[in-house]
């Protein structure tokens, strides 16, 4: 749909017919740009797939971006590759501790407790936790630490095999969470639209290994308590199975969107901005965007 | 910390058993009598005579000493083999010797000393064991928390080891530092280096005696060989 113009800056096609899909594809594509030109975003990455009208839609959704928390759903997927073959229990416990090693140079490095709120997870250092509630807590929570002791549980090995098996394209999974060696020398985990709403497809569709394990991360997905990304530009009676992932340049969400009386629609959009204009609203404009498309109100 | 309940039973109350009269699966597991390395290349022998923890409720419920329960010292996580995380469940006999100087150590530092997951015994086969460590025979602890203070900072690590070292000159702790296996940096080790208990109550005289035509273990049977084809060798001038 894009089109780029002699200078290189994109414009707009000729609308066609009103109330056409290709219609309200160009209507989503222009209020795109804008919200794209407003929040002065330095790059945008959207996809998304309707399950009621098999409608798919994207922009820029090849793009990779530096993937933040969005990686999490990487890791859940090989947790749940791994209980799903009996290799790993839900149960199972597990030491919580600060102490994890560099994928550079192999040297021991230590999360800083103070960037990474999660008492849930902290307030057990010495003890355990089972892998069920690091899962819990490393999507609901987004916690750094219940995130890299399930790393070092499953390996990373085993996640970019999880997403290799299922054939998932455009996510690619380095490292865990904090490892600044590995960031200063550029190894860092990325992601395009496109992979993301390859893996939540799936498990959506209960195709990521068995219908429970969806059922599974499906149920963990549905308790995430950060909710100023795509369920920002929701009715509230949405309900949205989702993984934010923040740093100070890209603010991301990717989800699946249930909606009564509807087949749900899955829905990734990442933003990469200047670190000193802040996250703003963008993540969720772009999602009231397409709840507004696909609803069949005109976007204002 | 244990309850301190009048119901518990001492560590004596446990059955000991003799490693190699356990299944295969176990001595696979607890390796008893094989000799291993420590980071340095050195050899040590592990135990060979354990604890038989029947239940949760006994691990709970059976003190070594005024403050610490046997529980304290088998906390382990998915690292561990998974046969060693069911009851029942084993703990050489060497962790006695190990709670008593834990009780002076807590009477030294004035507080609760608390017992990472893993920090206690570790078999032979827990991923953490790569090289021989006195985890394995149940002579080291790795202390997270005394008192209120999680032990993660150079100052807190520093202080208490110089308690702990206090305690007796058998007392070794890891200096504070990031070298895995050679510094701590998130906890005290404390160990006694290579002790092995060999309760009272147990005769050894069965590995002396000489050996039947069908020897019991798998051990005696690998010993006897050895034996057999040193004294086959032709001895150098």
């Amino acid at each position: 749909m894009t089109a780029k113009s002699h200078h290189g800056e994109e414009r707009l096609p000729i609308p066609p017919a009103k109330d056409s899909v290709a219609a309200s594809e160009v209507s989503l594509y222009r209020n795109v740009l804008k919200i794209k030109r407003d929040h002065d975003l330095e790059n945008l990455g959207i996809s998304f797939y309707d399950a009621e009208t098999t409608i798919q839609w994207a922009y820029n959704a090849d793009h990779y971006f530096h993937a933040a928390s969005t990686m999490k759903l990487a890791v859940l997927l090989g947790v749940f590759r791994q209980v799903d073959r009996n290799d790993l229990a839900l149960d199972a416990p597990v030491h919580v501790r600060n102490r994890f090693t560099s994928i550079v140079n192999q040297e021991p490095f230590m999360l800083d407790l103070g960037r990474d709120a999660d008492p849930d997870v902290y307030g057990h250092l010495g003890k355990t936790l089972t892998i069920r509630e690091l899962a819990f807590w490393m999507i609901t929570k987004s916690s750094n630490l219940a995130t890299n002791l399930l790393v070092d549980v499953i390996g990373i090995h085993t996640i970019q095999l999880a997403l290799d098996e299922l054939e998932i394209d455009g996510v690619r999974v380095l490292r865990g969470v904090e490892d600044s060696r590995a960031f200063e020398t550029g190894l860092n985990n990325e992601v395009t639209a496109n992979g993301l709403l390859k893996m939540l497809r799936l498990i959506a569709d209960g195709k990521a290994y068995s219908q429970q394990a969806c059922d599974d991360m499906l149920e963990i997905m549905l308790e995430q308590q950060y909710r100023s990304g795509i369920p920002a530009g929701l009715p509230k009676a949405a309900r949205v199975a989702h993984k934010t992932g923040n740093i100070s340049t890209v603010h991301h969400d990717a989800g699946i969107v249930f909606l009564e009386d509807r087949k749900p629609y899955v829905l990734v959009i990442l933003t990469q901005f200047k670190p000193e204009h802040g996250r703003g609203t963008a993540v969720a404009d772009v999602s009231r965007d397409i709840f507004n498309t696909l609803a069949g109100s005109v976007y204002e | 910390m244990s309850s301190g309940s009048s119901e518990v039973s001492e560590a004596q109350g446990l059955k000991v058993v003799d490693a190699f009269d356990l299944d295969d699966e176990l001595r696979a597991i607890l390796k008893p009598g094989d000799m291993i390395r420590d980071g340095q290349g050195r050899r040590h022998r592990l135990p060979r005579y354990f604890y038989e923890i029947p239940s949760h409720e006994a691990a709970l419920g059976t003190r070594l000493s005024a403050h610490f329960g046997i529980n304290e010292f088998m906390l382990s996580d998915l690292k561990e083999a998974q046969r060693l995380q069911q009851y029942p469940r084993y703990v050489p006999c060497a962790i006695r010797i190990l709670a008593f100087y834990l009780e002076q150590y807590r009477t030294a530092c004035g507080a609760s000393v608390h017992i990472a997951v893993n920090g206690g015994y570790r078999s032979p086969s827990h991923k953490l064991s790569v090289n021989a460590t006195p985890h394995m025979w149940g002579t080291a602890a790795d202390v997270y928390r005394i008192g209120s203070t999680i032990l993660k900072s150079k100052e807190a690590i520093e202080k208490y080891n110089d308690i702990a070292e206090d305690v007796s000159e058998e007392v070794k702790v890891l200096p504070y530092g990031h070298a895995t296996g050679k510094n701590a940096d998130d906890h005290v080790h404390v160990d006694l280096g290579y002790i092995t208990l060999i309760p009272r109550e147990i005769s050894e005289d069965r590995m002396e005696q000489p050996q039947e035509s069908r020897p019991r273990f798998a051990f005696e049977d690998r010993r006897r060989k050895e034996r057999r084809s040193a004294e086959a060798e032709p001895e150098q001038d």
